[in-house]
């Protein structure tokens, strides 16, 4: 549990030592702007202290984050807390969706392929979801995006219709969970894929324990065996990745975000780092630092609930 | 949900537990068990085999993986004879058939006569506006192989002029259509498939011996330096991975040649993956500490770095070797992940990856489709890789080498 | 008996209403609340009310106050909900009255009386009064507000002095005669102290966070077309017709016709296009490319593209003069005006106009686009691709080829130098790649290297470490609101910025053609200066322009009153009007 300050903290000096390494500032924008006169990017430079000296700017922001304050973001003037919580939601519904349908699909394929080993529907899952993981996700999102425009089945990127507000709550529900099709179709190949083979591996190495056989030759079906002994011994270990992805959630959409237009946490990050924001920067990586560690937390209890073999202390 | 760098849902988890995955991390093919050594009392007549003949075997029952295997050895064939490949110089290009349509090879000319080689029309400008071309069907240009071309020298060694093939000026053989420069895009392949292929297997090469020698030392000391070791790592590790490239990427200076740009691009992608690297390795080396024949090699007083390069390192290969396999799809959509934000290799130079993200437009799909193909590419590579990783680690599991 | 009666008052009736509809008709227009609303007289057609007009945005708005706002996706608001003193015609670029329904100048040109237009409420209900007015000039020039207007109010070092009247007149002064003055106080808008007044008496640093992108759409309060009725971070932003709005069409009826005005935010222009194409949006700036084959779609679109002008903006290549930033050899080969001539030869803009733009842009000879109609010189000398002829003047100057094919100055020394551009600029790296091929003709060894645009600014303005650079700047219509650019102390006079005394004749001509044009209050007179200004910049060459791109507007056919303006805008929010209200 101590752990997370030292990890933390590492984590803040580490990122701002990068951005800092990077050669710019938030400023190049405005400075290239005919209009704007040297003394007017001078004044802006002092205001929002970036004239200080290094140290002293990451001491007063660490100061300021103790105490709960995130800053305000160079671009927006806004509090950075207020844009991390205008898009945190969004971001985390597609990814808690797109980890929801991956599990859901990819366990019994999984489990498919390692009953059916080798055989050419496991060679055509894997195939497939090979595939998915092959293609970079600024490629496949334009394709899926254009599949969407071609067909006029669904929409065209975004999160909600023009007239959200205007529908009852169902009505809601549905226009969003029409929008999320084709950005969990992409994130959800990609951890589809890796649940797959993990499973498949799993399984296939519990298969050959001696209690299965043991099952076996106590006559029981093969379904109950698989369904109900292998398959539960050959997940715990997947709740590892579980927990890993509940800690990677919030950055690992941030290419699909910005192809698909998905209001998210991930483009606002990108652009904050493109345009060296600080504050936005600094506070978005605290709090996936703190979701990491957060997500660790939970697989370790999980883990620690669900094999008796694993206890931490 | 991570995409495109670090991880390709590679089964190499970064959470506690781990070293109960890694024990588990690959299935047992069915007809050869748990071996440690030959077994006594086999069946007479068959030969003892050794652990690599049994994986090789195991392999071979993959057909895919092995249908992986040989489309790579074709590409990093290509990528070894690019120039020979290649009917154009990296830099040439018509500056009026810009995105020019893939050239059409005939057997059969407007009289009707069928002829042996294939040949192609001289091409001409008709409308543009919509790029569209019309081809002149009084000669034909027959195409010729091993033809006299820019020089260049084979596999770096050989000075030599020969090209596989080629056609006389002013037809152009664009075999996969020219770019918005007037570029043929066959040619850019075959040359960006260089810094394509060869940016996984170095990344590999920088990201296992750092993660080796790491991890390593971590877990054979223990105690307070695997501690502090870990510690390190996890703030790598808990570093979204993709904003460490971006920050990284951006620090490059500008001014840097292609290859030097190259390589600062390989440091970069590796500096994401060796943390997980390491602290897989590091859960390895904890558990094979144990072994007899590590407490024996310390009893005859051997050295500890000696016993860890020595005696325990060589015992993860095989785990190293599955990861090299998982490691290098990584690393190629990472570095199109990489031009697709414009921090990855530059032009003129071409990869993979920066002809895709330039050619990744609507436009394009529209109008001039063949700039995708760089993507089938990519694709066909990763999966590849992927297909082999799988057949690789299912061959060689990690009890078998022990010995 | 009857019929002599009937007929005369017959005539007589006639007669009086006759007159009647002849004086109703000479008549000003007037609204109950407004006594003299302004009359919209450019649009072609009375509108229909009602309906919504949707366009996409590449990115967020940064704020909502409209003295903070810079970039475009913030402008694009704040434009449709607060005004200035003054506006510009969008179809001429001519100044007109805004808030202000009529000015005065005195006759020595320093001083200007604006008379505030009666009537006009904010969106909240409470008049617009003199002191807002006067709380917007002084929010301008409080120390810590984050703006770019101060710098266009502020004239040789020197801020512009105003001074109350009386309740409707406000009076500027200049220490000398400011001949731009109008279009410099345009850029002022005209915020409510009665909201923003508390925020600015605690300073600038608080005033900055006022109207942003947080604050409850209901508190903002302008004098525009719109109000702002929400805002969804990353997705839309949509705005309603302000139901008092003081500007009528020719018929007397109130402005704008349209009911909503929603800004759709799209993550790049794959998806502008997908949306517009889907026919979920109503206007799309296509991309040169992208004309041919829209127009093949516009029976099944039912849109129409048009033949766009040009923008302001430019884009050059700028050899580095700074003897800071350069050493010689090669600080002498930039500094030679003749070797720039003859590298301007070499240039092939004709291929870059049919590669980058489809053929959809004119040759550039001058700062100045062929889209400014006001002041574009278009008697410039020119350079017309030709790398004989560009050889010819380097061996005259004193550069010869020799037999292994590298170009040697004077000296012997080879002539090599590094042309950078921000990459991820498609057109510029384009561009870039095109002249690279043709000075290696020359040859000149060329390194082009894109790299960061954070990069590229901290050279341009802070090390001054570079050789030659691609880039571009944004334009407006007159040419000294870049004063920052072409005048020699200016911090963006890109290859020698800054400079204590100008280094070359003619840039301490073009410095005396600005101070002149500043001053100038004669719009002829001053289209003259800009046109000495272009001329000397076309000769002396210190930015190689390439070529002023067209635009192609597309635009949905249930809009009317489309009639493109300056730069490809095709309507006014004012008079845009939906044929059909299927949308709702």
């Amino acid at each position: 549990m101590l752990q997370l300050i030292p990890m933390l903290l590492g984590i803040t000096v580490m990122s701002f030592v990068i951005i800092q390494l990077s050669p710019g500032d938030f400023l190049a924008e405005i400075r290239l702007n005919p209009i704007v006169s040297q003394e007017t990017v001078d004044r802006m430079r002092t205001n929002f202290g970036l004239d200080q000296p290094l140290h002293v700017q990451y001491l007063r922001w660490l100061t300021n984050i103790v105490r709960g304050d995130f800053g305000y973001s160079f671009a927006y003037q806004v509090p950075v807390l207020w844009l991390v919580r205008s898009r945190l939601f969004n971001t985390l519904l597609l990814n808690i969706i797109a980890l929801i349908v991956a599990w859901a699909i990819g366990i019994p394929i999984g489990i498919h392929a390692a009953t059916h080993q080798y055989s050419w529907s496991d060679n055509l899952l894997s195939l497939f979801s090979y595939v998915g993981i092959s293609t970079p996700t600024f490629f496949s999102g334009l394709l899926l995006l254009f599949v969407a425009f071609k067909t006029g089945w669904l929409p065209i990127g975004g999160m909600t219709s023009l007239d959200y507000d205007l529908f009852p709550w169902y009505g809601k529900a549905f226009d969003v969970a029409r929008h999320l099709v084709i950005p969990v179709m992409v994130l959800g190949v990609l951890a589809v894929a890796g649940l797959t083979r993990q499973m498949r591996a799993n399984l296939l190495e519990v298969l050959r324990q001696d209690y299965v056989k043991t099952a076996r030759a106590k006559g029981l079906a093969e379904r109950v065996v698989v369904n109900k002994h292998a398959v539960r011994n050959a997940i715990n270990p997947l709740i590892t990745i579980f927990g890993f992805e509940l800690g990677g959630l919030l950055s690992g959409s941030a290419i699909l975000e910005v192809v698909i237009g998905w209001p998210g946490l991930g483009q606002l990050i990108l652009d904050a780092v493109v345009r060296k924001d600080l504050y936005v920067v600094m506070g978005s990586l605290v709090i996936g630092g703190v979701t990491l560690v957060l997500g660790n937390l939970i697989a370790d209890i999980l883990l620690a609930y669900s094999d008796p073999r694993i206890r931490y202390d | 949900m991570t995409e495109a760098v670090g991880d390709q849902g590679s089964g190499i988890s970064h959470g506690p537990g781990e070293e109960r995955q890694a024990a588990t991390s690959s299935a047992q093919p069915p007809e050869t068990g748990p071996l440690t050594r030959p077994q006594p009392g086999r069946l007479p007549g068959t030969q003892p085999r050794t652990p690599l003949q049994l994986a090789w075997r195991q392999l071979r029952r993959h057909r895919l993986a092995l249908l992986g295997g040989v489309v790579l050895v074709i590409f990093y064939v290509m990528a070894l004879v690019a120039d020979f490949l290649a009917p154009y110089p990296l830099d040439f290009s018509d500056r009026e058939r810009f995105y020019h349509p893939p050239a059409a090879l005939h057997l059969r000319d407007a009289t009707g006569e069928w002829h042996l080689r294939p040949f192609v029309y001289a091409t001409r400008l008709v409308d543009p506006g919509l790029r569209t071309f019309e081809a002149d069907r009084s000669r034909g240009y027959p195409v010729r192989f091993f033809v006299r071309g820019e020089p260049y020298r084979l596999l770096w060694l050989v000075p030599t002029r020969v090209h596989l093939f080629g056609v006389d000026d002013p037809a152009r053989i664009f075999l996969m259509g020219s770019d918005g420069f007037g570029r043929d895009v066959f040619t850019r392949i075959v040359y960006g498939s260089r810094i394509s292929l060869i940016v996984g297997l170095l990344v590999v090469a920088v990201t296992i011996p750092i993660g080796m020698v790491y991890g390593g030392i971590a877990g054979y000391f223990g105690g307070r330096v695997d501690n502090l070791m870990m510690r390190v790592a996890e703030v790598i590790i808990a570093f979204p991975s993709f904003y460490l490239l971006l920050t990284l990427s951006a620090v490059l200076p500008a001014t840097v040649g292609c290859a030097t740009r190259f390589y600062l691009i390989i440091v970069i992608l590796s500096s994401i993956g060796w943390a997980g690297f390491a602290r897989l390795i590091r859960g390895y080396v904890l558990a094979l500490k144990q072994f007899e024949f590590v407490l024996a090699a310390k009893a005859m007083g051997q050295g500890d770095l000696r016993i860890i390069l020595r005696h325990v390192l060589p015992n993860t290969s095989s785990l190293v070797i599955i990861v090299a396999t998982l490691t290098i799809p990584s690393a190629i959509l990472g570095e199109s992940a990489l031009s697709f934000l414009g921090l990855g290799v530059r032009e003129p130079c071409s990869s993979w990856g920066n002809l895709l993200s330039a050619g990744a437009n609507l436009i394009n799909l529209s109008r001039s489709p063949w700039l995708l193909i760089p993507g089938l590419f990519i694709v066909a590579t990763v999966v590849a890789f992927n297909f082999l990783g799988d057949g690789l680690r299912d061959a060689l599991d990690p009890r078998m080498r022990t010995g | 008996m009857r019929e002599r009666i009937i007929m005369p008052l017959l005539v007589i009736v006639a007669a009086t209403l006759a007159a009647a509809m002849a004086a109703s008709q000479s008549a000003p227009p007037t609204l109950p609340d407004i006594p003299n609303p302004k009359v919209v007289v450019e649009a072609p057609e009375i509108g229909k009310f009602g309906g919504t007009y949707i366009v996409s945005s590449i990115s967020d708005p940064r704020t909502f106050n409209p003295i903070v706002a810079q970039e475009t996706s913030s402008t694009g608001v704040t434009g449709a909900i607060f005004e200035g003193l003054v506006e510009q015609n969008y179809l001429t670029g001519e100044i007109e009255p805004g808030l202000a329904e009529s000015w005065t100048t005195s006759p020595d040109g320093r001083t200007w009386t604006f008379t505030l237009r009666q009537g006009v409420r904010w969106t909240d209900g409470t008049p617009l009064t003199m002191d807002d007015v006067l709380f917007s000039l002084e929010a301008v020039f409080t120390d810590g507000v984050q703006t770019s207007t101060v710098d266009l109010l502020t004239i040789e070092d020197k801020p512009i002095r105003w001074r109350k009247v009386d309740d409707r007149r406000i009076a500027f002064m200049t220490d000398k005669p400011v001949g731009t003055f109008l279009r410099l106080i345009g850029s002022l808008d005209i915020i409510p102290k009665h909201k923003l007044g508390d925020a600015l008496a605690k300073g600038g640093a608080e005033f900055n966070k006022t109207y942003g992108i947080d604050t409850p759409p209901r508190e903002i309060v302008g004098t525009g077309l719109f109000i702002l009725q929400s805002y969804v971070p990353g997705q839309r932003v949509t705005l309603l017709r302000n139901p008092n709005y003081w500007k009528v069409d020719r018929q007397g009826n109130r402005l704008p016709y349209l009911t909503r005005y929603v800004i759709l935010i799209v993550p790049n222009l794959e998806a502008a296009r997908l949306k517009f194409l889907a026919k979920e949006t109503d206007l799309y700036s296509a991309r040169a490319r992208e004309f041919a084959e829209f127009k093949q779609g516009e029976q099944a679109g039912n849109y129409t593209i048009h033949d766009g002008p040009e923008t302001f903006s430019s884009e050059f290549l700028v050899f580095n003069q700074n003897p800071t930033g350069v050493a010689p050899p090669k600080l002498t080969w930039f500094q030679d005006v003749r070797f720039r001539r003859a590298l301007n030869y070499a240039i092939d803009r004709k291929t870059i106009a049919e590669q980058v733009y489809a053929g959809r842009a004119s040759p550039a000879w001058g700062p100045e686009s062929t889209g400014n109609t006001l002041y574009y010189n278009p008697k410039l000398p020119q350079y017309p691709y030709d790398t004989g002829r560009a050889q010819q003047l380097l061996a005259e100057a004193g550069y010869q080829k020799g037999s292994e094919g590298l170009l040697r100055d004077a000296q012997g020394n080879i002539v090599e130098f590094i042309i950078s551009t921000n990459a991820g600029n498609t057109d510029r790296e384009a561009i870039g790649n095109i002249v690279r091929q043709d000075f290696t003709k020359l040859g000149i060894r060329v390194t082009f290297a894109p790299e960061a645009f954070n990069t590229l600014v901290g050279k341009l303005t802070g090390t001054f470490k570079w050789e030659a650079v691609i880039i571009g700047l944004t334009g407006g219509i007159e040419p000294v609101t870049g004063r920052n650019v072409w005048l020699s102390s200016g911090s963006l006079h890109m290859w020698w910025p800054k400079q204590e005394k100008p280094a070359t004749e003619w840039e301490v001509e073009i410095d005396r053609l600005f101070e002149r044009a500043t001053a100038e209050i004669n719009q002829n007179r001053r289209r003259q200066l800009y046109f000495q200004y272009q001329e000397v910049v076309a000769t002396q060459v210190p930015m190689m322009f390439f070529t002023n791109p067209k635009t192609q507007p597309a635009v949905r056919n249930t809009l009317g009153n489309i009639k493109l303006g300056l730069q490809g805008v095709p309507g006014e929010l004012e008079t845009l009007y939906q044929k059909t209200t299927s949308r709702p």
